[in-house]
């Protein structure tokens, strides 16, 4: 892993570590609701100021808090059109099994290709540290998984185009 | 020893109160029913079970001399359970809310209690005998935001609330014909019924956690920026004192002496404050040792390296220049703290006192052999 990696895994580490304190609160809109406020934005005394921590422009991670919910929005890099192919095909993959994944949000914010929704039940049932670790993994992960999907595209297409022009010989 | 005890209830805890003998607790397991649990030969029995809420409960006071249970819940309404013949019988106090309620505490006499709410309200509601039943008065207005905390002043008649909109309020809550009027204080028994006394702008985020020093003189609260406020002369001109600490936000604190407050939060593991001869605030110690985390430690035998490494694996991931893993707590409480109730007899200095958090543990904490924080 390379040292500016390891500084922006580190900093969105820091990040969360400080965010993630969240608590019960129910809504204060709407009769009986406990939502994300996050996601309604109903309220605006109870959202933070959000946080963008970027490693250049094709990479990012964008970190939403209120009093009861936190998102992180991560844009992956994407070098060339076959890594962003890679990219969407992969991320659509996960997102569709966010259930799965409990703290994964079914559509990514807008501009971002995968989005987490963390909220105060999953500090409830989960421990703070494997959350953020869970993250952070997750990041480090995604690079390495599209790079090693790359290679093997183009370790078969260059297969696939021997085998066919073979019969040209 | 700091800690004297810790009994994990539940999975998690939303809040916690003590029978006036400290024989019994009353805690919510973050659902719609109160546990009530009592030491029966060092071992804590379940002994009664408090249903008739429906959403989760926030708050839970005991009163210690009238021994009646009041709860609060999100589901808008607030009980008041009288132990009646080894039942405890539920009266629904008439909050006239439209939101949750979020904080309840009885006022020292017993004869009041106040209900913060999502509703950006507070209700002071106090026994009416000839209707035989609990009514509530409101404090409209002036709360722009839910109110997270209360608590009452000794003098029973001021009230003292925090709210996500990053204020602290004190409010008077004389009610004529509950209050008497021959109150020693002339100053506080003269204002009108939900006149605000005083409004403290100090937080520029969400404020948790007000609480009164025993003589009433001093006020603490929290806010979300890791900030903790003193302030003192409550009236007209306050003087405030702001405390930064480099740590979480804090939830709630307890004053344990007029010049010595414990606070408890995020950081899972209780904070010292105290006020030096010239009445400057600062932050003391941690309370809770931390232990040395295992998978940290370089020293040792091949084994232990060889073991850590291995337990390492499953944390850290395959490669081994992963980022450094979040640390874990070695502290007593495994997650947020948000509760802190005194043990004990209240008049003196506090000794004791219990925490309860979202690792859903009851941690009983002692200063006994404390010398550095007893003076």
């Amino acid at each position: 892993m390379t040292s500016t990696l390891r500084l922006y895994l580190t900093c969105i580490r820091n990040t969360l570590e400080a965010a993630m304190c969240l608590q019960n609160f129910p809504c204060q809109e709407v009769e009986r609701h406990n939502k994300p406020e996050v996601e309604l934005k109903t309220s605006p005394e109870l959202l933070l100021n959000p946080v963008l921590i970027c490693r250049n422009e094709a990479e990012k991670c964008l970190i939403e808090t209120s009093i009861n919910s936190l998102r992180i929005s991560l844009k992956v890099k994407q070098a060339d059109e076959l890594e962003n192919i890679l990219t969407k095909k992969f991320l659509r993959f996960l997102s569709m099994r966010a259930e799965a994944f409990q703290v994964l949000r079914r559509k990514p914010v807008q501009g971002y290709d995968i989005s987490f929704l963390i909220t105060n039940y999953h500090c409830e049932d989960m421990q703070k540290h494997k959350l953020i670790d869970f993250i952070v993994q997750f990041m480090e992960d995604i690079d390495k998984e599209i790079s090693e999907l790359k290679m093997s595209v183009n370790t078969r297409g260059r297969l696939v185009a021997t085998e066919f022009l073979k019969q040209f010989i | 020893m700091v800690v004297m005890a810790v009994h994990q209830f539940a999975q998690c805890i939303t809040c916690h109160a003590w029978s006036a003998d400290q024989s019994m607790v009353a805690l919510c397991p973050n659902s719609n029913e109160v546990h009530i649990y009592r030491l029966v030969e060092d071992k804590w029995e379940k002994v009664y079970v408090l249903q008739k809420h429906d959403q989760v409960i926030s708050g839970i006071d005991w009163s210690a001399r009238s021994n009646r249970i009041v709860t609060a819940s999100h589901d808008r309404n607030s009980y008041v359970w009288n132990l009646e013949e080894s039942e405890w019988v539920p009266t629904l106090v008439i909050l006239r809310l439209n939101r949750a309620a979020l904080c309840v505490q009885w006022s020292p006499k017993e004869n009041k209690f106040a209900v913060g709410s999502g509703a950006k309200t507070i209700c002071i509601c106090y026994y009416e005998q000839e209707n035989n039943w609990w009514v509530s008065k409101l404090i409209r207005k002036r709360h722009e935001s839910s109110v997270t905390s209360v608590s009452w002043h000794p003098d029973n008649i001021l009230l003292a609330t925090t709210s996500t909109d990053g204020k602290c309020r004190v409010f008077s809550t004389l009610i004529k014909g509950v209050d008497a009027k021959d109150s020693k204080k002339g100053t506080s028994s003269d204002s009108k019924f939900g006149e605000l006394i005083v409004q403290l702008d100090l937080s520029s985020s969400w404020t948790f956690g007000v609480k009164w020093s025993p003589s009433g003189n001093t006020l603490a609260y929290v806010g979300h920026n890791s900030m903790i406020y003193f302030v003192d002369d409550v009236g007209p001109s306050p003087l405030a004192q702001n405390v930064v600490f480099r740590d979480l936000p804090l939830r709630d604190v307890l004053f344990v002496s007029e010049r010595k407050v414990i606070g408890v939060g995020f950081d899972c593991n209780p904070m010292v404050f105290a006020a030096d001869e010239r009445g400057i605030w600062s932050f003391v110690r941690y309370l809770g040792e931390r232990k040395a985390v295992s998978s940290g430690s370089r020293y040792g035998s091949q084994f232990s390296e060889a073991f850590g490494k291995f337990y390492g694996q499953s944390k850290l991931g395959v490669n081994n220049d992963a980022v450094e893993t979040s640390r874990t707590r070695g502290t007593v409480h495994e997650n947020c703290i948000n509760c802190i109730m005194p043990l004990g007899d209240h008049d003196t200095m506090i000794r004791r006192f219990s925490t309860s958090g979202l690792d859903g543990r009851i941690v009983v904490w002692d200063l006994e052999n404390e010398q550095d924080l007893l003076e």
